[in-house]
This record gives structure tokens, C-alpha cells and sequence, in this order.
């Protein structure tokens, strides 16, 4: 990635009481994702209880640095809806679902992908893009072998 | 609702101009619509006990509607609300006459869609990021306009199902066409080719502005009553036989069960109430925000199986002559769009037969769909007869 000479447009992820856990661990390079310790279930987006079953007894699962996904589904944006996105456009939207967790996908956008090359189920690699000093967003670039 | 069946009716409908820079107000378009409702089914502004609304902070509020229409209203409503709040506030109306509260409701959706707030350039970041369930964790890539949310549906339902883009294309086509049978429909004289469609790049893919609804500054009303009090309008009432609405779990922003649609769980419920089966509709309004919505409806509603539905429209089947003519007006696509309410115009018009001798009546129509789609989780949908 270029190293950012000028502050960051784009939003910054929020972080509030439900979410803190997960963006702290992506500040670290990391994956964390809230688990339910009644039903089992992931939660993701994470929340104040769990959204399959409504129980408080939930818990972070820390997952680590090496995240593979593959491509659920996707959107190619070539309309800037955002401060920020109007340099980088078309911009790539997709929903990567976890080759370790395939009941967990997250959103993010794919970098360094041409438009020609994304199809559904094209193999994902989990990347952390630094955007001001101490915070850092999840991304996914396509695996390359 | 099973019990409410063919009790009540809609016996009145209108809606003011429809413009890109109407130069006025929520409350103007609303009294322009609500005064073409009135005189429509033939009554008098103090019948009206009820006044109802949905918005999203940008309308006029019911009280002041039933205000310059120099009632004292029994209840007024205004509910935060988009897709399918029509067919959820008309079944709120009928309880509330069920429950003897109410005689007569006007609903009403009144808007500056093009020169107010306009959906389709998205949200402001911040507020959408504390609003929005998991807001965090879409706003931060970029996806902030319905165009983006729905579209990664519709690429993941498209790859299962085998839906193409000329598919999508079809159902424009169908509507664009009936637009060049209705003046006043704001695409009247613009009609579409699927050369020209398919040459048009997209906005937000698999979506061009041709599948994108056609925001623009309007108000609709509709007036329910029981059947009993619609002996003495002087309109053809048309009939509720049944309606359901269902929010999905979980929220369209928890993006884990992008394959089920709130519409799925509706439809069950719907024609269970209304004691009637897909091949008894002869008329439909489906809810038309984006082309794709309505493929997915097609399928939800039973109108075509899984898999069959792309070649479901590409057979015409949604044109007037067509096995479902579908928003017979040129609907959200190329009508206007006042989040669903001018698709349950037309089809009250369809069944009341007020377009007969034209080229824009469903021959013999005597059972109609109309759906709303707020969004995959939150859908409404009622059937009516004449
Ligand atoms: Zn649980």
C-alpha cells in the first residue's frame, strides 16, 4: 500500500461498546469475533447480545493474522456515495466468507484486484491497511500462487 | 388478518404532479394528492377521521395535512418508514376501524425526492455509522447507497439462479413500456431499447440508472374504509382480501443470509389470508426500487421457480398481455417513485377498471398483488379483488 501523505478521507471506523473488541483487534493486525457461549454462534457484525438466540453470554474468539475467505458475493461502485472514494474509483465491495468460519463473512473492499479478474468464490487473503496513526482496517487482497 | 377478508376497501386514490424541481413543499404535494383522493371516492375532507404517514423526516406531518384540510382529526400517524409502510399503515387502518376507532383513513406519502434528500446518493457517513445496525462495518468500504446494498444481493442471487443482465433488462423494458402508455409517467416519451440498455454503464453493479427507481418530488394518498361505509362513495371500491407483512431475521446489515428475503415469509402468509394462489392474480404491483428487486419478488411470490424467472420476464410475461402484467403505470422505474405507494394506486385503478377501452387496461382483471420492499428484511404485501 502507498503510505498516506495526507490525512485519511474515507470514514473511520466507529468504535462503541458492542464493536471495541473487533476494531481494537484490527489496530493490531488482528481478527477478533464475538461468539455466543449458549447457541454457538458467531456474531458478526458483533453485537450487545447474540442475534440468533438473544443470550448476554457472549465472548471474543481471537482468530489471528492469517484469514482466508473466499468471495461470497460482491459490488463494483463507480460512483463515489462517500467522501474519499472519488480517487479510487471503481471501487470493489465484497463479502468475503471465512474458509475457517464459512458461517461468518465479512465486508470489505478487494484491493489491488482488476474488475476483469473478480468472480464469486475467487480465493481471498485477509490484509490490514493503516489509515492514521493507531487505527488500521480490515481489507482482503486476491491470493496470488 | 384471515378474518378481515373483503370487509374492507379502498375507495379512493390520487396524487399531485410529479416533478424533478416542483418549487414547493411536502405539504403542498400532499394536499394536491389528498384532495384528488377525496374527490375521487366522492367524499367530503370531515369524513376523513384518520390521517396517516410514512417518511423519513422528509414529509409534512399528517397533523398538519389534516389541518389545511380544515378537519379535526380522531388519530393522526406518522411512522419513520420506506418500502412496504403502505400495506403495513393500511393494515394499521383497517384494525383501527376493526377496532371502532376510526371510520374513514387517509394514508399518504408525500416527498421532495428530487430536490430534497435524495436515497440514491447515499448517507451522510457518520450519522449512517451510529444509525445503521453494524454500520461500522459497511460504511468504512464505501457502501452507503441502497444501489451498493441491494446490488450485493442480486450478484450473489443472480450467480445461484443464472439471471443475467438482458434478464434485468427485460423487466426495465416492460415497464419503461407501459410509461410510453401512461402521460403521466415522467419517462413518458422516453422509451428504452435493450441495445440502449445494455450500452448503459453501471452505477453501482449489476444496477445502471435504468434499474434504479426514478426519485422525483410527489404525493400520493389512498382512502380505506369498511365495505359497509364505501356504499356511499360514488367510486368502485376495491377490496382487501388479504395482507401480511414480516421482518427477516436478522437485519439486512448483518449480510450472513444474503439467499432469504423477508418477501419468502410474506408470501406464505399472504395467500393464506387472501384464500387465493398465484394463478388467480391477474394484475401485480411489485415493488421496484431496483429491477433485481422484482425477480426476487417474482420468485418469493411463486410467480415463476427459482432458476426460471429470468426466463419468466424475457417472455413478455410482465407486459399487458402478458401472464403478470406488472406495474401496468411504468412503475418506480419510469413512473415516479414515492416508496411503493404509486404502484397501489394503479393497481386499484387495474381492478376498478378505469382504464377500459384503452391500451393500458389488463382485460377482465379481478384479482391484484400489490408487494412492498423496504429492503431483503423488511417486506409487506396485500391482495385485491373488485
Ligand atoms: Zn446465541
Amino acid at each position: 500500500m502507498t503510505q498516506a501523505t495526507t490525512a485519511y478521507q474515507k470514514p473511520i471506523p466507529l468504535k462503541d461498546i458492542d464493536n471495541a473488541p473487533y476494531w481494537d483487534a484490527a489496530d493490531q493486525h488482528q481478527l477478533a469475533l464475538q461468539k455466543c457461549d449458549d447457541c454457538h454462534a458467531y456474531s458478526q457484525p458483533p453485537g450487545p447480545t447474540c442475534a440468533k438466540c438473544g443470550s448476554g453470554n457472549v465472548s471474543w474468539e481471537q482468530l489471528g493474522d492469517d484469514i482466508k475467505a473466499t468471495v461470497y458475493s460482491y459490488v463494483v461502485s463507480y460512483r463515489p456515495f462517500l467522501p474519499g472514494f472519488q480517487d479510487e474509483l471503481p471501487t470493489i465491495i465484497a463479502l468475503a466468507q471465512l474458509d475457517n468460519v464459512p458461517e461468518v463473512k465479512i465486508m470489505g473492499n478487494i484491493l489491488n484486484c482488476q474488475e476483469k479478474d473478480l468472480e464469486i468464490g475467487m480465493p481471498i487473503q485477509m490484509t490490514w491497511v493503516d489509515i492514521t496513526e493507531d487505527r488500521a482496517l480490515l481489507q482482503w487482497i486476491p491470493v496470488t500462487n | 388478518m384471515g378474518t378481515i377478508k373483503d370487509r374492507y376497501a379502498i375507495v379512493g386514490v390520487g396524487e399531485s404532479e410529479r416533478s424533478r424541481k416542483s418549487g414547493t413543499t411536502p405539504l403542498h404535494l400532499a394536499l394536491d394528492a389528498a384532495h384528488a383522493a377525496i374527490k375521487d371516492a366522492g367524499l367530503k375532507p370531515t369524513d376523513i377521521d384518520g390521517f396517516m404517514n410514512y417518511n423519513e423526516g422528509d414529509s409534512c406531518t399528517s397533523h398538519q395535512l389534516a389541518t389545511y384540510l380544515g378537519v379535526r382529526p380522531k388519530y393522526v400517524k406518522d411512522i419513520q418508514g420506506g418500502g412496504a409502510s403502505t400495506e403495513m399503515l393500511i393494515a394499521d387502518a383497517v384494525a383501527l376501524i376493526e377496532a371502532g376507532q376510526l371510520n374513514t383513513v387517509l394514508i399518504y406519502r408525500s416527498m421532495n425526492g428530487s430536490s430534497g434528500t435524495r436515497v440514491g446518493r447515499g448517507y451522510d457517513p457518520d450519522m449512517l455509522q451510529g444509525a445503521l445496525s453494524g454500520g461500522s462495518f459497511v460504511i468504512p468500504y464505501g457502501s452507503a447507497s441502497p444501489s451498493q446494498w441491494f446490488g450485493m444481493y442480486a450478484t450473489r442471487h443472480m450467480h445461484e439462479t443464472g439471471i443475467t443482465k438482458e434478464h434485468l433488462g427485460h423487466v426495465c423494458l416492460s415497464f419503461y413500456e407501459h410509461a410510453q402508455r401512461n402521460p403521466k409517467a415522467f419517462l413518458h416519451g422516453k422509451p428504452l431499447t435493450m441495445e440502449n440498455y445494455l450500452a448503459t454503464p453501471d452505477i453501482s453493479s449489476p444496477f445502471n440508472i435504468h434499474d434504479s427507481c426514478l426519485e422525483l418530488d410527489e404525493g400520493n394518498a389512498i382512502i380505506v374504509t369498511s365495505a359497509e361505509k364505501a356504499k356511499d362513495c360514488t367510486s368502485k371500491p376495491v377490496y382487501i382480501m388479504g395482507m401480511a407483512a414480516r421482518q427477516c431475521h436478522p437485519h439486512a446489515h448483518y449480510w450472513n443470509d444474503i439467499d432469504q428475503v423477508a418477501s419468502d415469509y410474506v408470501a406464505e402468509e399472504l395467500y393464506e389470508n387472501a384464500g387465493v394462489t398465484p394463478d388467480d392474480i391477474d394484475v401485480a404491483s411489485i415493488y421496484d426500487c431496483f429491477s433485481w428487486v422484482v425477480m426476487r419478488q417474482l420468485e418469493a411470490y411463486g410467480f415463476a421457480k427459482r432458476g426460471e424467472v429470468g426466463d419468466f420476464v424475457a417472455e413478455g410475461n410482465l407486459k399487458i398481455g402478458g401472464k403478470l402484467p406488472t406495474n401496468t403505470a411504468g412503475g418506480m422505474l419510469s413512473e415516479g417513485y414515492t416508496h411503493g405507494m404509486n404502484n397501489a394506486i394503479e393497481i386499484v385503478r387495474q381492478l376498478r377498471h378505469d382504464y377500459e377501452g384503452t391500451d393500458r387496461q389488463v382485460e377482465d382483471c379481478k384479482i391484484g398483488i400489490c408487494t412492498g420492499w423496504a429492503g431483503p428484511d423488511i417486506a409487506g404485501a396485500m391482495i385485491l379483488r373488485n
